[in-house]
């Protein structure tokens, strides 16, 4: 096996981590099933990661960046607010089909466990990156005119508690269709409810 | 025979258009000239902005403009105040007439009277007392001049009990400097050495003491009196009227259709001392100017009881409702006298705002039939040094008085 | 041995256009005034003790340093003559063009321009012997200190708006004894009290306005932030804004940042803050444990 970047073997060790937890449950992994499902020691596994709860923060971190980064891609597309909230949502739900680990975890994991996160994950901390291109999103969308002005949090709940619920259904199995199907409508519907 | 002269350190410039007769001035046109416009600046403001449109009227009584404002906008509110909001109020209200005061008889009247052979006094002790008030203001009101501390609902500052103790300070170093510079409480006024004796003694002895009278009728806006050859009666603004301009671009205030005094003199006539003037000297050049000068007195006096009655535990301000409309009006006795501001507003906005000045009360440009106070106050004088200093005993500001 | 020369006066003339005085008498409030004068000969002021009178400025043939208080706008008259005539008389003349106060920099509140700036767009005016102290009022130190310099033949370092960078290189928000409630975001929601950042809800415009006032405090004792009140811009070109006493936000998220912070650095870091609940400032200061 060709030698691997530290950083690289660490996002190796994220990826495997997520489907683990996604598939066994976050309780139920311990950090030897991790070690041992990447063939490393797991003395070694411990090098990168000092415990399991490490390893939780960091996970939320990099889905945080990961899904921050191609939202920050859209915002700064010349298009309006509304094709922007087709964009976001098209995006969101194409992660969640195809890689539903990084949206369970968010969804189930990070936000069902606060008292995992207490320490060094409080509030915004490990979502910022997410969470800041969303506020960008809705304040030039409000600046422009096209959204109406409200409290962040109303508009944030409508938004993202909307895609999260829709991904929850979807991991449940107790959607009739593909999540794609769904896209359009719920863009406008989004839409509507934000618009000026 | 006709002479225009130039009035100026009346913050700004007034035009005087003497008519003289037999060599003496018989009529005078005053002419305010310098318009800014700012009553049509507001109209279609949010109302809490006049807040700090307002004190932008006048650099040396802005604070005043500024509580006017804040009691128009609580009137509309139909809302009291609390009670510390209004301690705090009193003190940096009071110490603006103080600075005031200093400013005036230092700078605009003292450099008459040495014109007129009075020893030169430097500016120095009368712009430190100013300073001192300022400093007083801007420990409850951020800065002086031009704060705008003093919101709809009360003020803006939390102060610490070392706030009022620094207050405190500050007001025994300005009452020290005026007692030991300017009149000691309670003493002859024709004896001592102070300044403001040394002022009256000249002032008598030039014989222009009892110059200047005017009808004996002053408005205290404020306390809601009209005192009329020493008669009290409730005073209301509704019966106040503005005339249009003759010369230049201020409007003369008329009450019940006469022309009134406001001011020191107006404010100040139970203090024994200016009461004993009246009588004997007439509400003249000698009066009016002990008036202000010794006005420095009672204010410190109303700054010391207002630090002593601060509750700091109150709350400073009370909410003041948003989106009101209205008819709001705030009077104020501000240095050169009653100011009132009146506002009109819908959902919020200033629809329509007016500002009534003292000096256009006092330097009203009447008719030679029906002359203003002070109109009335130069007639007969010789000496263009001695009618300016007739014109700058009413404290003029020009910038006021056409806003 | 020593020797002691009376240093040289150069002499001054403070003109006012549209204006209220208020820096006339912010300029009074220099606590040192009287040192400042004694290296000065006051042609005209508009209070002070003068050579001149107002009617009589045509007179004057030389005047080192022209202060001017005030907008330029049509119709203002000074003595017998037009203001802007005066002005552009003694512009020519003097070697150094003190602009005092916002409405002489920009046009401010009452002028349709100000000497050398309509707003930020230069006019025929915008000179190298102008230097503007914008300010509504100007402090009295600026105005204090930028005399002495000119007094000592030191030229001070200007932006490209022409005023000095000393001054204006800082924001108001500099030194605000409310800088620790703006860290952590901990946000003032009502007026009277010495807690709480006004910046998020009151109108605080003191992070993106130019100037020391903190730093210098007014009155020596105190600032508007120092007690409770909101920024109000008074030394920038736009001033006054509306709305002063809330502040504008689009979707919760301020309309304004702070000056030079880019909007991702600024939610990302304010993101951060909000996250942790501090509890001491989360408490009124002086409650009892």
């Amino acid at each position: 096996m060709a030698r691997i970047s530290r950083e690289e073997r660490k996002r190796q060790i994220m990826d495997t981590a997520l489907i683990l937890f996604s598939r066994e449950g976050f309780f139920e992994v311990t950090m030897a099933d991790i070690a041992q499902e990447l063939g490393m020691s797991v003395g070694n596994l411990y090098n990168y990661f000092t415990s399991k709860e490490a390893l939780a923060k960091e996970l939320i971190l990099y889905i945080s960046k990961l899904l921050g980064e191609e939202i920050r891609k859209i915002n700064f597309k010349t298009i309006s607010a509304r094709e922007k909230i087709g964009e976001i949502v098209r995006f969101y739900f194409v992660t969640a089909k195809e890689r539903p680990e990084l949206i369970e975890y968010f969804l189930r994991i990070y936000l069902a466990n606060r008292e995992i996160f207490k320490n060094g994950c409080e509030g915004f901390l490990c979502v910022s990156p997410f969470v800041t291109e969303i506020m960008i999103f809705f304040e030039e969308g409000v600046r422009s005119g096209e959204l109406r002005d409200q409290d962040f949090f109303s508009a944030f709940g409508l938004f993202m508690g909307y895609l999260g619920g829709m991904v929850f259904l979807m991991g449940e199995g107790m959607l009739p269709n593909e999540i794609d199907y769904y896209i359009e409508d719920i863009s406008e519907n989004i839409y509507q409810a934000l618009k000026a | 025979m006709k002479r225009i002269e130039i009035l100026e350190k009346v913050e700004g410039e007034v035009f005087l258009h003497y008519h003289y007769r037999q060599g003496r001035i018989d009529h005078v046109e005053i002419e305010f000239p310098n318009y800014r416009g700012m009553e049509r600046l507001l109209v279609g403001k949010p109302l809490l902005d006049a807040l700090v449109i307002t004190p932008r009227v006048c650099g040396i009584c802005g604070h005043s403009h500024l509580i006017a404002t804040a009691r128009a906008l609580e009137s509309m509110a139909s809302m009291e105040i609390g009670e510390k909001a209004r301690e705090i109020r009193r003190i940096t209200l009071s110490c603006e007439l103080i600075q005031n005061h200093f400013k005036w008889l230092y700078l605009v009247i003292l450099p008459l009277l040495e014109e007129l052979g009075f020893p030169k006094v430097p500016p120095f002790q009368g712009l430190q007392g100013a300073n001192i008030a300022g400093k007083i203001i801007a420990l409850f009101g951020g800065q002086y001049p031009h704060t705008s501390y003093a919101i709809a609902g009360g003020v803006v500052c939390d102060p610490t009990s070392l706030d009022i103790y620094r207050a405190s300070i500050l007001v025994e170093e300005l009452h020290r400097l005026y007692e030991g510079e300017v009149q000691r409480g309670g003493e002859p006024l024709f004896d001592g050495k102070l300044l403001l004796n040394r002022i009256a003694r000249f002032l008598l002895d030039h014989g222009v003491a009892e110059l200047g009278k005017g009808w004996g009728r002053f408005l205290h806006l404020g306390a809601s009196e009209a005192i009329e050859r020493g008669e009290r009666r409730e005073a209301s603004t509704e019966k106040i009227e503005e005339e249009p301009s003759r010369l230049g671009y201020a409007t003369n205030l008329l009450y019940e259709g006469k022309y009134w005094e406001v001011g020191p003199l107006a404010r100040r006539l139970s203090d024994p001392l200016v009461a004993q003037l009246i009588e004997e000297f007439g509400d003249g050049l000698l009066s009016r100017i002990v008036a202000r000068v010794s006005e420095i007195g009672w204010l410190l006096e109303e700054v010391r009881e207002s630090l002593g009655k601060i509750d700091l535990s109150q709350p400073s301000t009370l909410p003041f409702p948003t989106g009101i409309g209205g008819y709001g009006e705030g009077i104020v006795e501000a240095p050169r006298g009653s100011l009132i501001h009146r506002i009109w507003a819908r959902d919020g906005i200033i629809e329509r705002y007016t500002i009534w000045t003292p000096t256009q009360f006092n330097l009203a440009n009447g008719t030679r039939e029906n002359p203003s106070v002070a109109q009335k106050g130069i007639r007969g004088v010789k000496e263009g040094t001695v009618a300016a200093l007739i014109f700058r005993s009413f404290d003029i500001c020009s910038v006021c008085t056409t806003h | 041995m020593r020797t002691s020369t009376k240093p040289s006066k150069l002499s001054l003339l403070w003109l006012q256009g549209a204006t209220c005085n208020g820096n006339t008498h912010s300029f009074l409030n220099y606590p040192h005034l009287e040192a400042v004068l004694e290296r000065l000969e006051i042609l005209y002021h508009p209070l002070l003790p003068s050579r001149y009178r107002i009617g009589e400025l045509e007179e004057v043939e030389k005047c080192h340093i022209l202060v001017v208080e005030g907008g330029v706008r049509e119709g203002v008259k000074r003595g017998n003559r037009e203001f802007k005539e005066l002005l552009e008389l003694f512009i020519e003349k003097a070697q150094w063009v003190l602009c005092v106060g916002s409405c002489a920099v920009y046009g401010g509140l009452f002028g349709e321009r100000g000497v050398a700036l309509k707003g930020e767009e230069p006019t025929p005016f915008y000179l190298p012997k102008v230097i503007n102290i914008p300010g509504c009022p100007a402090h009295p130190d600026w105005i204090a200190t930028t005399l002495w310099a000119v007094v000592e033949g030191r030229e001070l370092i200007r932006d490209h708006l022409l005023r000095p960078k000393e001054i204006y290189g800082y924001t108001v928000h500099a030194g605000c004894p409310r800088n620790e409630y703006f860290e952590w975001k901990v946000d003032a929601r009502e007026f009277g009290k010495r807690e709480g950042c006004l910046f998020y809800e009151l109108g605080c415009q003191a992070p993106y306005t130019r100037g020391n006032c903190n730093q210098i405090l007014w009155n020596e004792v105190s600032s508007k932030t120092g007690v409770g009140m909101p920024c109000i811009g008074c030394t920038e070109p736009d001033f006054p804004q509306e709305n002063l006493f809330s502040t504008k936000t689009y979707m919760g998220i301020p309309a304004r940042f702070p000056l030079g912070v880019p909007k991702r650095a600024y939610l990302t870091m304010t993101g951060v803050a909000k996250s942790f609940k501090i509890e001491r400032l989360e408490r009124r200061l002086f409650e009892e444990d």
